[in-house]
C-alpha cells in the first residue's frame, strides 16, 4: 500500500454516493489498497454518509459532507465530517444478533456494520461539526 | 434496479441485480413486499448477480423474512457472494434467514417444509 490521501466533498444527496464509491476505489487502486480493505471502507463509507445525508439536515440543499481518506503505514484512516444536526452513531443500540427472527430489530444495521467492518471508529463534535473517523489495519 | 421474477410451481424466484443500496432498497422492497401482499408465499432470492448491498438493502430482506414468517410462508436466499455472505454473518442474518447454496437446494428446501 502506498501512502497518500485525498479529501473529497459531496452535495447531501443519496445520488451522490455512488460517485463517492468510485473515488474511493480508485483512490484505492492507485494507492495498492487490499480489495478486502477497501470494499470494507467503501461500505463502511456508505453506511456513514448515507446516515448524515439522510438524517443530518432538516433541509439538505445545498449542504455538503465532507470524506477525508489517508494511507500511512499499514493503516487506512477515513473521516466523514458534515455541519448538521449534532448526532453521534455510536450511541446507536447494537442489534440483539443472538434475537429470534420476529425480535430481530430493523434498526441499527448500518452502525452495526460500520463497527464490525473497521477495527477503529470514533466520534468527534468540533467546531460545531460531527467527526466519525474509522481506521483499519491492512493484513 | 433490475429485478427479474419468475414463477416455479409455487416457488416466486426473484434475480437481483448487482447493486443494492440505498438508492435502490425502496424499489426492491416495494416489489417484494408486494408480491407477499398478492399473495405469495414461498419466495426465493437469487443472488447470484448481487455483489453489494448495504444496510438499506439487508433491511429489505429482514421486512420479507420477518412477513413471510408471520404469514406462514417461507423466504430462502441462495447464491451469495462471498463478500456478500460475509456481511450476512457480519450482521447475523445467516442465523435467521434460511440460505442456500444454489437455487436447486432452496428448490429442495422448500419441498421439505
Amino acid at each position: 500500500m502506498h501512502e497518500g490521501s485525498i479529501t473529497i466533498r459531496i452535495a447531501a444527496d443519496v445520488k451522490e454516493i455512488e460517485r463517492l464509491n468510485r473515488l474511493v476505489r480508485q483512490f484505492g487502486e492507485l494507492h495498492d489498497v487490499p480489495s478486502r480493505t477497501l470494499y470494507a471502507v467503501n461500505l463502511a463509507l456508505d453506511e456513514l454518509v448515507t446516515n448524515v445525508v439522510l438524517y443530518g439536515f432538516e433541509d439538505p440543499a445545498g449542504r455538503e459532507v465532507l470524506i477525508n481518506i489517508a494511507t500511512a503505514g499499514s493503516e487506512l484512516t477515513a473521516s466523514v465530517a458534515d455541519d448538521g444536526k449534532e448526532f453521534n452513531p455510536l450511541t446507536v443500540k447494537t442489534p440483539d444478533l443472538n434475537a429470534g427472527l420476529a425480535e430481530r430489530d430493523i434498526g441499527g444495521l448500518g452502525i452495526h456494520l460500520v463497527r464490525s467492518l473497521m477495527d477503529h471508529v470514533n466520534y468527534q463534535r468540533e467546531d460545531a461539526k460531527n467527526v466519525l473517523t474509522v481506521r483499519k489495519r491492512i493484513r | 434496479m433490475q429485478i427479474k421474477e419468475e414463477k416455479q410451481g409455487d416457488v416466486m424466484i426473484v434475480t437481483i441485480d448487482d447493486h443494492l443500496d440505498t438508492a435502490s432498497a425502496p424499489g426492491f422492497e416495494t416489489r417484494l413486499l408486494g408480491m407477499i401482499d398478492e399473495g405469495e408465499r414461498k419466495v426465493l432470492i437469487d443472488c447470484g448477480p448481487l455483489e453489494y448491498v448495504n444496510s438499506a438493502g439487508l433491511k429489505v430482506f429482514l421486512l420479507a423474512a420477518k412477513k413471510l414468517e408471520t404469514l406462514g410462508g417461507q423466504f430462502i436466499l441462495c447464491a451469495l457472494a462471498p463478500s456478500v455472505l460475509m456481511i450476512f454473518e457480519m450482521i447475523g442474518f445467516t442465523r435467521i434467514m434460511k440460505i442456500a447454496a444454489t437455487r436447486e437446494d432452496a428448490q429442495r428446501s422448500f419441498r421439505a417444509a
